[in-house]
């Protein structure tokens, strides 16, 4: 085994609360006696990380799952709370776009001032600077004030110092993706080269393609804390198949939620699927609706069914008291009613379903449940609907073949 | 090492950034000491009609406040600017990684670099216009010099790193510090105070510098407070300071 170059014990970061002046005061007090922080928030418990000389590892999360914060302990900008950082090495940091880039500085001036704070003498710094220019390629722009740069030319700049500096671990993000087509197969080249080289590198990405193609290993964090961790496969399988059960997951709603209303909805199924993403009909396909209604006091509910253009332009609605019908009771106080539409003559576009319940007098409206429906197809008519039409004073224009749209 | 590397480039791009973008540049450094003491000499020469008392052998006002009014240049001008300095470079510091101290360091040593010279240079002319100055007593000013600057980075310390948590101490600091230069005998010898008055001043730290430089360079008067003394004073508050910084400083990022 090679040796550790990171490793991360019992990490843990939390914020402290302040909103007043008078937290300020108190928080000196405290930290000048030596007193532990009560109250504040914790966005990282427990993590604890390994990266051999050598390996790879990606970090994926959502956002807020505190993967920045981990970044910025492992690279030294923020002060652990609990555990511990060890870092052997030198690390070379490529996260935020001109983190550590004075604006109002000339490249050449910032290049020499990160140098400084990467702990480059002055004497290594002369000898790769012609090499850092050559490569952050970004011409007379160089000698001007990098306030004046484009992003692409900040993430050359920065990456090219990064470069010249032969990191031991190199820490990044999506930063890279700024840069124009030439400059990322400049940077990927570059990185494959020191990959290859027995480079260690810690990504941290949204993009399981990128994940898997240049890390071995993963971690994934939710909420502060390491959910998975291993082989890039099985965890970024898992973190998928995580997002897929949350999207899913929605529609069952806690009753409570609404705080206790009458009527309330429990979930919607589009052709028996309580999928969130959009439901994908052809025209004229058949549409079944159906919805669980809890009611607190056990009567049987008014369910209205309708739908809207994705703008909110009504198309059609209706009630179960209009049509004369009342939910069966599936358990004393949840009601299950659907509606089939045999063929749904919507003409292609987005669509919302949308379910309210009233009481059973139809007049107090509850709740609401929407789920989007998306047409296929490509017709040129125009409008929401295909109404039943019939031609008449007219002629077959040539070589056409004259459709049968009288309706059902 | 990297982190003297650090900060003298630190102190580089500070001085640059002083005279970056004015006119005059660096020109400046030079005629800002010579006008500020030639504004000082006449108001006391010609309108306060102040004599230093010593009768003959007394120096002439101009060296007389020369003394005084430099080191406490530095002193004051090191101690504002490397208050705000760690909220002033809080990008930097959310951003990379970087021992902190070198951010306050490099404050309060690019202010006394510049008024430093601008000592030398204040001595220089002094010299030519014909004030006695003693060199080997000018030696022994820059050593106190360069204890001053001791003294000022314990001071900076402990007020850069309260001024992260409690942001009224650099405007408070802006009215206290010609308070703190009344309270020494920087403009004025300790003579001119009422007999029971004039031990008040050896409380105030700075009040030995504008003695002993008055000693050692003009050869005028004699400092009450010991050198030895005053040398354990800078150490003791540069310990405190630097103590109490570095318990804040890994907490900086929260309170930034």
């Amino acid at each position: 085994m090679s040796e550790i170059l990171v490793a991360a014990h019992g990490l843990g970061k939390s914020y402290p609360q302040v909103f007043r002046a008078r937290d300020r005061l108190r928080a000196l007090w405290r930290l000048l006696r030596g007193v532990p922080d009560t109250d504040a928030t914790a966005v990282l418990r427990n993590v604890d990380i390994e990266v051999r000389r050598g390996e790879s590892l990606g970090l994926i999360g959502e956002n807020g799952a505190g993967k920045s914060t981990l970044l910025k302990l492992l690279t030294g900008v923020l002060t652990p709370t609990f555990g511990s950082v060890t870092v052997n090495g030198r690390v070379g940091a490529l996260l935020e776009l001109g983190a550590g880039f004075h604006p109002d500085y000339s490249g050449r001036d910032n290049i020499a001032m990160s140098a400084a704070l990467y702990g480059l003498s002055a004497r290594e710094m002369r000898e790769r600077f012609d090499q850092i220019i050559e490569f952050a390629d970004i011409g007379h722009y160089i000698d001007e004030p990098v306030k004046h740069y484009s992003s692409g030319m900040i993430v050359r700049l920065g990456f090219a110092v990064v470069a010249a500096l032969q990191p031991d671990v190199l820490i990044t993000d999506e930063v890279l993706a700024v840069g124009d087509e030439s400059f990322q197969k400049k940077c990927v080249r570059w990185m494959e080269d020191y990959l290859a080289g027995g480079g260690t590198l810690i990504l941290v990405s949204h993009s399981m393609y990128h994940v898997q193609k240049l890390c071995r290993r993963a971690c994934w964090l939710r909420h502060g804390e390491v959910a998975a961790s291993g082989d890039v496969f099985d965890v970024t399988q898992a973190y998928l198949a995580y997002h897929e059960a949350k999207l899913g997951k929605r529609p069952e709603r806690p009753v409570a939620a609404a705080g206790g209303s009458e009527f309330q909805l429990i979930d919607m199924q589009l052709n028996g699927s309580g999928q969130e993403a959009p439901l994908l009909l052809e025209h004229n396909d058949p549409l079944r609706v159906s919805v669980g209604v809890h009611s607190r006091d056990g009567r049987a509910p008014v369910v209205v069914i309708g739908i809207a253009r994705i703008d909110g332009t009504p198309v059609y609605g209706v009630s179960s008291e209009m049509d004369g019908v009342i939910p069966e009771a599936e358990t004393p106080n949840t009601f299950r009613i659907g509606v089939e539409f045999a063929n749904l003559a919507l003409l292609p576009g987005s669509y919302v379903v949308k379910a309210h319940p009233l009481d059973p007098e139809g007049v107090r409206l509850f709740d609401t449940l929407e789920r989007p429906l998306t047409i296929r197809g490509n017709s040129r008519e125009f409008g929401l609907v295909r109404l039943p039409h019939v031609w008449f004073g007219v002629t077959a224009a040539p070589g056409a073949r004259v459709r049968d749209v009288a309706g059902a | 090492m990297s982190a003297l590397a650090l900060a003298s480039h630190f102190v580089r791009r500070e001085i640059r950034n002083r005279y970056l973008g004015s006119f005059s540049g660096g020109l400046w450094a030079l005629l800002q000491p010579l006008l500020q003491l030639a504004v000082y000499g006449f108001v006391w020469i010609y309108v306060f009609r102040m004599r230093i008392p010593g009768g003959p052998d007394a120096p002439g006002i101009v060296a007389f406040l020369a003394m005084g009014v430099w080191p406490w240049n530095a002193f004051a001008e090191a101690l504002m600017r490397a208050t705000t300095a760690i909220q002033d470079n809080s990008a930097l510091i959310g951003k990379v990684s970087l021992p902190r101290e070198v951010l306050v360091f490099s404050s309060v040593a690019s202010s006394f670099i510049l008024h430093g010279l601008g000592f030398c240079l204040i001595i220089v002319v002094l010299w030519v216009g014909g004030t006695p100055i003693h060199l080997a007593g000018l030696a022994l000013a820059l050593l106190a010099f360069a204890q001053l600057f001791v003294l000022a980075l314990g001071f900076a310390l402990l007020f850069a790193a309260i001024q992260v948590f409690v942001r009224d101490l650099a405007q408070s600091l802006a009215q206290l510090l010609p308070l703190w230069m009344f309270a020494g005998p920087v403009l004025y010898p300790r003579d001119f105070l009422p007999a029971h008055f004039r031990g008040w001043l050896d409380w105030n730290p700075f009040t030995f510098y504008a003695e002993y430089m008055r000693q050692t360079v003009l050869a005028y008067g004699q400092a009450e407070t010991p050198l030895l003394l005053a040398l354990a004073i800078a150490i003791l508050v540069l310990a405190i300071g630097y103590a109490v910084f570095r318990r804040l400083a890994s907490h900086f990022e929260d309170f930034l």
